[in-house]
């Protein structure tokens, strides 16, 4: 015969836990700016079906993105997405097989910065790309 | 009588004491340690443990960072205790807790029991592409494919990753960074035939896409073994698996 | 208490109780096998061990070449027909744990590198980047994994063997978690439970290193064999005692004083050339480099720190990438521990206890007096290091016995039955109430720590790189006065959930009692050899009275009883070891003088054929 089992193991509670550490503040701010790239995807919808129920109601809209409020909002939701863009490619090298060039394995750092650079190349182009086809 | 130290330096070193016989929960308790620039959060303990109050209960052995014992939370990050060092706490206190997101068994211990049964599970051997005799002497490997494995083999097991990964702790049935990356260790060397078996545990409920790309596993891992890696490159290949088994009844990579 | 009925315990699972395991189980899959360790598997010892393991493999080595290392680097005091032995199986050894995953550093081909290391005439040390203990270990763990008859009993901590009948018929462990206990019988029992560098000040060894198994099988009577030999690594961190492998030299790295001079150039061990050659300089064995420190320190060569005195270790040389890929850990531990970047400053070193030599007296077959007890690695003395082990044979060591243990306990277990359980239940009893007795006890007054802290120093003190009848004479009067304290320990810990007071007392009881075996077996021996250097009038090999093993049996509360037992030789008589160019020179004219033994028995085979078959002279050559 041997004694009852005297252990009693604690399990402590996970509520809050985002806010117990900077690493997961700066975790659950970065996943919140996809609700900005969401929102900007539903401003176009909208544009979408304005254009699909005639001149009157395109130019509506597009009267209203004029608004200054509506150009503040367009502000934030730009800088929400540079945000979401530089943690989607800061993450990226951890997201893949290891690279290699020449038999030596490209930097982290480096998969980052190329995904960056892609990026504004990308809008950069679109851009002009815009700009060229107002005019 | 008590160790002395040279420069008079003394820092509160608060523990979370947790003793199941007598406490209903986990509390704070300082100490006053006196130190030396070169001591770590674990001399620390053992000067507690030695001349202050011997019901201090820790894990420690090697002293180098090798042996994967003393995994504890030091002002709210998941560390090892070895190589902390007490010089690093300007302010003149520090705290220290057990492992988040595991039972505690007592004060600084927790209970490990999952991560060695999910190891298990796991098959965490070399199960041969093709058998080759001792005689026939070693599989050859070059540094390049040894490459592609070896930092996921760097792994001791100090569960640092789990302590800090919150999807571990809303569901402790995730397999886990760790895990993951030995997983992936037996997959990606070039000795081992095995992989189709382990990714059906990749795959699964308790697998990969519990996942949500946190990242902090990978800051956190004293060994440089980058488990985040190890557990987003299976959901790539889990992924792919899964939509090959639409396409082909018998399954993906069967 | 709970009984649990198996075929082979095995105490200890690093290396050695590990491969044991697996060898038993791959030798009958239907013996059921208990292996039991105070921490898990991948927490122990084994795990920090950094350099490499040793097996011939290159084409102009030979196993008569790492004998004749072995030998000679354990200054003749080695059993040679099982060092014969040894060195025929460890290559065999190193390529099972190469199928079983362990990532071996390769060769640009894919074959598997080596490297130098100290007192090793050619390369042969096989290495993982500087983790080699720890890949061994966890390929080892994990590949155990595999095998259903293993039961491991992981934070179980081993109290006492139970003997009965003449023979082990098991153990008695407690869950550390739960404070319940257990007897496991077994037929056959394998102690690998490591060495006992913790009873030193300062050292390289884990808190977990204590010599529990040596305790263990000592007080029932099996003798410890050669104890006063503790291996003093010469390149530790000081304060600390945190290892830089000796695989820092094998690549390349020098040792200086504080004028920037290689000094064990003074010592015999040059030339001092640019790149150290083999058993030269840097390359010399242990014992010898950490006796050059101890000179060196006495004439006021060394730097003072806030440590002691130290060396450095100048690693600048050989280029941060170079490091980055050999010697990463070392890297690390220089930044983090000592704030050195060791590709721009050398790093601070002194030397520190490292190994013990000495343990539990097996023969060959790793088969201890007492029937049914085997030993294996470094808690076993089976013979191979005799008075200096050399660098990267105690991993190899760790195969090639914890196999033989393995496969010889299992082979006994099936030729023995289980005892009557009430019997043992009744010596397990009485071997978990003295352990209670610890707990309960509330008269104690002596601090663990302070009994702990003044054994290590006087081990220090007397049982040094250099020692002197007088100091060792003082430490082992202070053990005795230790032992009595310890009757007074005080546990303040009287709780059943992880008390790792209790343990730490019971830890300090077995630590007393090998450290007397030490202290009592170098004080015995008259004469210096191998890393037992004196210097009160026995200041050389004196192999008339010394070629012998010592053997420390326990008396009780009294001191060990010490006798002397024959030492092994087959092939190589005791010689001078030499190192260096002097080595050099001695090697060429052995090998000269085996040639010229050689072409006289070959001429004889010549005439007796020539003799025997008149018409075929010529051709004797040929066979």
């Amino acid at each position: 015969m041997n004694t009852p089992d005297p252990r009693r193991p604690y399990v402590r509670p996970m509520a809050g836990w985002w806010r117990r550490n900077p690493f997961f503040v700066e975790y659950m701010v970065h996943e919140a700016t996809a609700f900005f790239v969401a929102a900007y995807a539903l401003v176009l919808l909208v544009g979408l079906l304005r254009l699909a129920q005639g001149e009157v109601a395109w130019n509506g809209w597009q009267e209203a993105l004029r608004s200054p409020w509506s150009v503040a909002f367009h502000g934030v939701l730009l800088a929400a997405m540079c945000y979401h863009s530089w943690t989607w490619f800061r993450i990226m090298p951890k997201t893949m097989p290891p690279l290699a060039v020449r038999g030596k394995r490209v930097a982290p750092g480096v998969i980052t910065a190329c995904g960056v650079a892609a990026a504004v190349v990308c809008s950069l182009v679109a851009l002009v790309l815009a700009w060229g086809a107002t005019r | 009588m008590a160790e002395t130290s040279g420069n008079g330096k003394v820092i509160r070193v608060e523990v979370l004491r947790y003793r199941p016989e007598q406490d209903e929960e986990p509390f704070l308790q300082g100490y006053d340690v006196p130190f030396t620039d070169d001591m770590s959060v674990l001399q620390g303990l053992q000067y507690i443990k030695d001349w202050l109050d011997g019901t201090l209960s820790f894990r420690w052995s090697c002293r180098m960072a090798i042996c994967g014992s003393c995994g504890m939370m030091i002002d709210g990050e998941p560390r090892l205790a070895c190589k902390t060092f007490l010089r690093d706490f300007p302010a003149g206190t520090v705290r220290v807790e057990a492992l988040a997101h595991f039972p505690i068994e007592r004060d600084l211990v927790i209970r490990m029991d999952d991560f060695l049964a999910k190891l298990e599970r796991i098959k965490p051997y070399i199960i041969p592409k093709e058998e080759r005799t001792l005689a026939q002497g070693e599989y050859l490997q070059t540094p390049a494919q040894l490459d592609v494995y070896e930092q996921f083999s760097s792994c001791i097991n100090c569960l640092l990753c789990y302590a800090a990964c919150p999807q571990y702790g809303l569901n402790p049935d995730f397999v886990g960074p760790g895990i993951m990356a030995l997983l992936h260790r037996y997959n990606a060397d070039s000795r081992d035939g095995a992989a189709v078996e382990r990714m059906e545990i990749a795959g699964s409920e308790a697998g990969v896409f519990n996942c949500t790309a946190v990242g902090y596993c990978s800051e956190v891992c004293p060994k440089h073994v980058d488990p985040a890696n190890a557990v987003n490159q299976n959901k790539t290949r889990a992924a792919g698996d899964y939509f090959l088994r639409l396409v082909r009844p018998k399954g993906g990579a069967k | 208490m709970e009984v649990w009925k198996a075929d082979v315990a095995i105490v200890g699972a690093g290396g050695a109780g590990l491969r044991a395991a697996i060898a038993a189980a791959e030798s009958d899959p239907s013996l059921k096998i208990a292996l039991v360790s105070k921490v898990y598997p991948m927490r122990s010892h084994t795990v920090a061990a950094e350099g490499g393991s040793a097996g011939v493999v290159q084409a102009h080595d030979s196993l008569e070449h790492h004998f004749h290392d072995t030998v000679a680097g354990g200054d003749w005091l080695c059993e040679q027909d099982v060092v014969e032995d040894f060195v025929a199986r460890c290559t065999e050894e190193m390529v099972q744990l190469e199928h079983w995953g362990c990532p071996w550093s390769r060769k640009a081909d894919g074959h598997i590198n080596v490297r130098a290391f100290g007192g090793m005439k050619i390369e042969r040390t096989w290495f993982a980047a500087d983790k080699t203990g720890f890949h061994m270990l966890h390929t080892l763990f994990q590949t155990s994994i595999k095998y259903p008859s293993i039961r491991r009993f992981d934070e179980h901590f081993c109290l006492d063997l139970i003997v009965e009948d003449g023979r082990v018929q098991g153990v008695v462990v407690v869950d550390i978690a739960s404070r319940r206990f257990t007897l496991i019988q077994a037929n056959a029992v394998i102690l690998a439970t490591g060495g006992a560098g913790r009873v030193f000040r300062e050292n390289t060894n884990g808190g977990i290193v204590t010599g529990d198994g040596m305790a263990l099988a000592y007080r029932h009577g099996v003798p410890l064999r050669d104890m006063e030999f503790v291996q003093y690594h010469p390149t530790c961190m000081p304060g600390t005692g945190l290892l830089f492998t000796e695989a820092c030299r094998g690549e390349g790295g020098f040792l200086l004083n504080r004028d920037g001079y290689r000094y064990l150039q003074d010592y015999g061990l040059g030339p001092a050339e640019p790149t150290p050659r083999n058993k030269a300089m840097e390359l010399g064995p242990r014992d010898r480099l950490s006796q050059a420190f101890w000179y060196e320190q006495q004439k006021g060569r060394t730097i003072d720190g806030p440590h002691g005195a130290v060396v450095h270790l100048d690693l600048r040389h050989l280029g941060e990438a170079k490091l980055r890929e050999r010697l990463p850990q070392i890297y690390e531990l220089a930044e983090e521990f000592l704030g050195v970047d060791p590709a721009k400053a050398p790093i601070p070193v002194r030397p520190a206890v490292h190994y013990t030599m000495g343990g539990i007296l097996v023969d060959g077959r790793c088969a201890a007096p007492l029937p049914g007890l085997y030993a294996a690695g470094e808690c076993s003395s089976v013979g191979i290091h005799g008075a200096n082990r050399l660098g990267s044979n105690s991993l190899a060591e760790l195969c090639v016995f914890g196999k033989t243990a393995g496969v010889e306990a299992a082979a006994f277990a099936k030729s023995v039955a289980h005892g009557p359980a009430d019997v043992l239940l009744k010596q397990a009893g009485a071997s978990q109430q003295r352990a209670l007795d610890l707990v309960i006890d509330p008269s104690g007054t002596e601090r663990i720590a302070t009994l702990r802290k003044e054994m290590a120093q006087s081990m220090e003190d007397g049982c040094g790189i250099y020692r002197e009848a007088r100091s060792m004479q003082a430490t082992c009067d202070k053990l005795a006065e230790l032992r009595e304290r310890y009757r007074k320990v005080r546990v303040e810990d009287t709780s059943s959930v992880w008390n790792t007071d209790w343990l730490l007392a019971i830890e300090l009881g077995y630590q007393l009692e090998v450290a007397q075996a030490m202290a009592w077996s170098a004080l015995e021996r008259r004469e210096s050899r191998g890393a037992h250097q004196r210097l009160d009038g026995y200041g050389e090999r004196d192999d008339a009275n010394f070629l012998r093993h010592s053997l420390a049996y326990h008396a009780g509360a009294d001191a060990p009883h010490i006798d002397y037992g024959d030492v092994k030789i087959t092939r190589s008589p005791p010689g001078t070891r030499a190192y260096g160019a002097a080595g050099e020179k001695a090697e060429q004219e052995l090998a000269e003088q085996e040639l010229v033994e050689q072409e006289l028995v070959e001429q004889e085979l010549v005439e007796q054929e020539r003799a025997a078959q008149p018409g075929r002279t010529g051709e004797a050559h040929r066979g």
